[in-house]
């Protein structure tokens, strides 16, 4: 048999290394637009100048070669036969297939504000490529303006100042990471970041950037009436499945590639994991939706349960922070907040009716991955009778006597 | 693979795994040098009290489908296809701490000092003589078995 994915980050190496395991026998096709395999959770560490792009791959040197899979780098896949059952690629080659996993992910989106698309100094941060041409950038540039803060935006923004550059992060919402953080623990690594430099415009928007005679954009507009001068400007206001090449194969997509629980596509041999699916954009959950699909692809039959996606991680200059699920309530959701403060930490539960909705750990995360578990099974807390604070896997400790594995007594 | 298996109605919560763990990490040290109040003393292996339930003993399954490995995007946690454990390469980790956020049982954490790396069990470099946690527990409340995954 021959399985070809498409994409070779989270998703697509996770379901190679999962076929590799499990039938080493299988032929394994990986086709990927860049010349290395690399996480885009460390892409920040490249354009920092602490780690070079070896260092930013989480693959062994040899894994290639070692699994005996043929890999097509600077390929781009740019059609797909599902009758033929094959792909055809930007150089013109026809690759078939027996299985196929499209595991392509999400490229970033550039809003639609006048002088900004055309830019030619407007950058994503998403892939080694971005991050090596904001490199060049950074060689002569002065004036950094990242829009957006979101993680992606603060990444960027961490590694511009590491750079020496003038940042400037312009955000729409009135908090930094709003998505991950409520307004107290934003305004903790706020002020962290303009410790490092770091300048903020919340609460305003991108309207209009004017672009100079050799296309560069020069000066960026807000809706206040601001202006900020730019000589490279980062762009992280979302991404969206990159899909483009499935157009008139038959694959039903809505805004993302639309999968069953068996990651199959509506197209039978053809499967789909990671971003592009739209599941849930977030490194654990592709890893574990390519292994599926590639078990599935050798004819088993494993379900995608784990769809909880509100959750993260934030470490920027040694503050790291813990957010799950629904850490910002409206008042009519009647949700009950505590909350506990020291020198070192915050810490917010989200409570409804015994069933904790949303945790933010902010100092000590050590120890905290139960939360996660409470959340998504929606396990009921309010008969462990303490201070919610004081939860841990002991009040739901049990083992299985077999394996000596631990599980969840509730 | 080799498992640290837990009986934990012989646990006394006496903390002398904590103890020879901190210690095993510490180079050079012993039971009677090791410097508790170190920045470095980090145990990976954890005694919780219950009113109604005792200790419960808390430590690194080395999981069958570990949570943490799937979670990690640098590639510095890898399970080890012949010894089954969950090995960590310091030097690959990113400290993004995904891998704390994905445990489901609570056993990682970022270091107190530094917070660029991960304190996990290792079980102590698969040393002939096993973990150093195992050798120190008075009671067989934790032994190495070999489980058949």
């Amino acid at each position: 048999m021959k399985i070809v994915i498409i994409g070779a980050s989270a998703a697509g190496i996770s379901a190679a290394k999962t076929i590799n395991v499990s039938e080493p026998e299988t032929e394994v096709v990986i086709i990927s637009r860049e010349d290395s395999v690399h996480s885009r959770c460390m892409l920040h560490k490249f354009l920092g100048h602490q780690r070079d792009a070896k260092g930013i791959s989480f693959i062994a040197d040899d894994f290639f070669e070692t699994a005996g899979i043929t890999w097509l780098n600077n390929t781009t896949v740019i059609s797909l036969d599902p009758d033929k059952k094959t792909v055809t690629t930007h150089d013109n080659q026809t690759i078939s297939y027996d299985k196929l996993l499209i595991a392509t992910g999400a490229g970033y989106f550039i809003p639609p504000i006048p002088g900004l698309r055309e830019s030619k100094n407007v950058y994503g941060f998403r892939d080694l490529i971005d991050a090596k041409l904001l490199d060049r950038e950074c060689q002569t540039a002065k004036n950094a303006v990242v829009i957006g803060a979101g993680l992606v935006g603060m990444d960027a923004a961490v590694a511009l100042l590491e750079r020496g550059l003038n940042v400037t992060v312009i955000e729409m919402t009135k908090d930094v990471m709003s998505l991950q953080l409520d307004h107290q623990a934003a305004a903790a690594y706020q002020k962290l970041f303009k410790e490092a430099g770091a300048e903020f415009i919340l609460e305003d928007k991108v309207v209009s950037v004017d672009v100079n005679d050799v296309g560069r954009g020069t000066t960026i507009h807000l809706a206040s009436g601001k202006a900020v001068p730019a000589d490279v400007i980062v762009i992280a206001a979302g991404v969206r499945p990159a899909f483009n090449f499935t157009q008139g194969s038959g694959i039903k997509t809505n805004q993302a590639i639309l999968v069953g629980d068996d990651l199959k596509t509506n197209i039978d041999d053809i499967y789909a994991a990671g971003d592009v699916t739209g599941i849930a954009g977030i490194w654990p959950n592709a890893m574990k939706q390519g292994r599926i699909a590639a078990i599935n692809m050798l004819g088993e039959k494993l379900l995608y349960e784990d769809r909880y996606a509100l959750k993260n991680t934030v470490n920027f200059y040694g503050l790291t922070t813990l957010s799950l699920g629904n850490i910002n309530p409206e008042p009519e959701e009647n949700c009950e907040i505590f909350i506990r403060e020291d020198r070192h930490n915050y810490q917010k539960v989200v409570l409804k009716n015994g069933i904790v909705q949303g945790v933010i750990m902010q100092g000590d995360i050590g120890g905290t991955g139960f939360w996660q578990y409470l959340i998504k099974n929606k396990i009921d807390v309010s008969d462990k009778n303490k201070d919610v604070f004081g939860l841990s896997f002991a009040d739901f400790y049990d083992l299985d006597q077999q394996t000596g594995e631990y599980k969840y007594a509730v | 693979m080799k498992r640290i298996i837990i009986d934990r109605e012989k646990c006394d919560g006496c903390l002398n795994c904590n103890i020879a763990c901190i210690s095993a990490h510490e180079e050079g040290s012993n039971f009677y040098t090791v410097n508790l109040q170190s920045p470095d003393a980090e145990t990976r292996n954890f005694i919780k009290f219950d009113a109604g339930k005792g200790y419960l003993p808390i430590f690194c399954r080395h999981c069958d489908e570990p949570e943490c490995v799937l979670s990690c995007m640098s590639g510095a946690l890898e399970k080890d296809p012949v010894s089954g454990h969950v090995q960590y390469d310091e030097n690959k980790c990113a400290a993004c701490y995904m891998c704390v956020m994905n445990c489901p049982f609570g056993v990682l954490k970022p270091d107190k000092k530094t917070r660029t790396k991960v304190i996990k069990c290792d079980f102590c470099d698969d040393k002939p003589d096993g973990p150093s946690c195992v050798k120190a527990c008075p009671k067989q409340a934790i032994v190495v078995k070999e489980v058949n995954l």
